[in-house]
């Protein structure tokens, strides 16, 4: 069969997403939240559970971030008025997140909408990691 | 002088002749297709039928023209001087038919004639009276370049006014046929198809003389005036058509960029400066989301959008959303004009996929983001299948 095997396909993945996920750009990015917050590590752990729960604190039409980036991350999202957002997940999106400006525009607005107030640089780290290890 | 239909009694084995020729007859039939989409399409079906409701209201203008043509130059009974009476003939018929004494006319009858020249005038007029509305509101057809907003305006409330009139003609139309057909006990709508009726009373029934017809004529000027329609529509797309919205290609960059990541890029025209200086003062809270932008980009944007909505774009949106709701001031779906237009629309079919909602204008407008809106690029998008059970 032509199918490589499983082990073939995690290597080729592994050898594709490891200088993905060492983007300079992105490193800087998450560097200066680590500064920020105080820490030395970001947990995807705690990332992945901000961004999957409901929160109510935000405007009631975006009551979370899956409301219009979907569950699925590796997939693409929709805004409110039925743009297509493209996927979260840096594995299947490498440009994500290397934009200072817009990282910082987008969880300026979506913090805001969701949360209600702005993230501290904790919580956009743990999101960052979290959506960097998808 | 006609005969009394009580002095012609029924002889039944009579002979036929023909009265409508085959001209007439098509005519009359297409004419009622025509009329009848032009006329559905417009008064009772949405927008997104204008497509068919062109076309309709077209042929019938053309069929009218080349009928008009025909009433000079066609045969005996088709001719304006067979079946246009004056007034004073007109009331003594009208008289004789009050006492039961009227006779019987073996082509159209003095009221009924006079009811073909008001059909053939009121769907001219009406039919110009869509050129200029399609000009004036929509900046297209051979009158784009020449009539304003307002005027086009105008003619468009004529020309709905005059299709209820036509519709109440055709009524009429119909009622004196059934009844004519009752009083002289001849089916006069089976008359229209096979062309022919029958010969009650040679003296009294026979036009004076057969006229020549003059088909080529007849033929050669109706082309002439459909050809002339077309090339004047067709000369206009040639010229930049005044108060016409500035196409998206001309949107710019940062105001695209931005705007257009969560929704469509809305065509600066479709509200006033006013209305959009508010809107870019209040990005924090953009209709239930934060869509705050950094000071320069925010002011660069809300430039841009001032100056390109206070140019002159006199298209039946611009026009219309102008008159927004003050307490909504950049609501375009809370202005009168786009309530009214949208109120036969349910709310179920703007919450569905792949519309999401009213704000969504081309998930149906296919050139929303010109700023156009021509009726004739509406498309509702059906149901998509996981969610018609």
């Amino acid at each position: 069969m032509k199918i490589p095997s499983k082990p073939t396909i995690l290597a080729l993945a592994i050898i594709l997403a490891t200088p993905l996920a060492a983007n300079p750009a992105r490193d800087a990015i998450i560097n200066a939240l680590k500064q920020q917050a105080g820490v030395s590590s970001f947990s995807a752990e705690e990332g992945k559970a901000l961004f999957l729960a409901t929160h109510s604190g935000g405007k009631p039409e975006t009551p979370s971030c899956t409301t219009c980036h979907g569950t699925n991350l590796k997939a693409g999202g929709k805004t409110r008025a039925g743009k297509p957002i493209e996927p979260m997940a840096v594995s299947v999106n490498p440009q994500r997140y290397t934009d200072p400006a817009k990282v910082e525009k987008w969880f300026r607005r979506n913090c805001n909408s969701v949360l209600g107030r702005e993230c501290t640089p904790l919580e956009k780290g743990n999101i960052l990691a979290y959506l960097s290890s998808l | 002088m006609p005969v009394t239909y009580a002095e012609s009694a029924p002889r039944r084995r009579s002979k036929s002749i023909p009265v409508w020729d085959a001209f007439v007859r098509l005519f009359h039939w297409s004419l009622v297709l025509s009329t009848g989409a032009a006329l559905l399409t417009g008064l009772w079906l949405g927008a997104s039928w204008f497509t068919l409701h062109l076309i309709g209201g077209t042929l019938a203008v053309a069929l009218v023209t080349s009928r008009i043509f025909w009433g000079f130059w066609g045969s005996s009974f088709a001719r304006f001087a067979a079946f246009v009476v004056g007034p004073r003939r007109l009331a003594e018929h009208l008289c004789e038919l009050a006492e039961g004494r009227a006779g019987r006319h073996i082509g159209h009858n003095p009221p009924g004639g006079w009811m073909i020249l008001a059909l053939l005038g009121t769907i001219l007029v009406i039919g110009l009276s869509g050129v200029v509305a399609l000009g004036g509101t929509l900046k297209t057809g051979p009158l784009a370049v020449a009539v304003d907003y307002a005027t086009g305006a105008l003619a468009q409330d004529l020309h709905g006014a005059l299709a209820w009139a036509l519709t109440g003609l055709i009524v009429l139309h119909v009622a004196g046929a059934v009844f004519e057909s009752l009083r002289t006990g001849e089916n006069l709508p089976r008359a229209m198809i096979t062309g022919t009726k029958e010969l009650r009373d040679e003296a009294a029934e026979l036009p004076p003389r057969p006229a020549r017809t003059r088909p080529a004529l007849v033929a050669g000027l109706t082309a002439g005036a459909v050809v002339l329609g077309a090339a004047s529509t067709l000369a206009v797309r040639q010229f930049p058509v005044p108060g016409a919205p500035i196409p998206p290609a001309r949107f710019d960059r940062l105001y695209a960029d931005e705007c257009s990541a969560c929704h469509i890029a809305y065509h600066p025209s479709l509200l006033p400066p006013e209305s959009w200086g508010r809107l870019m003062a209040t990005l924090g809270d953009h209709f239930g989301e934060d869509a705050s932008l950094d000071p320069a980009s925010t002011r660069a944007i809300a430039e841009w959008l001032t100056v390109a909505a206070a140019r002159p774009t006199d298209t039946k949106p611009a026009r219309e959303f102008a008159r927004v709701d003050p307490a909504a001031p950049f609501t375009i779906t809370k202005t009168p004009f786009w309530q009214e237009t949208h109120a036969a629309i349910s709310e179920a079919t703007f919450s569905r996929k792949p519309i999401y909602g009213k704000f969504n204008c081309g998930a149906c407008h296919q050139d929303a983001e010109s700023g156009w809106f021509y009726p004739g690029n509406i498309d509702i998008p059906d149901t998509p299948k996981e969610n018609s059970r």
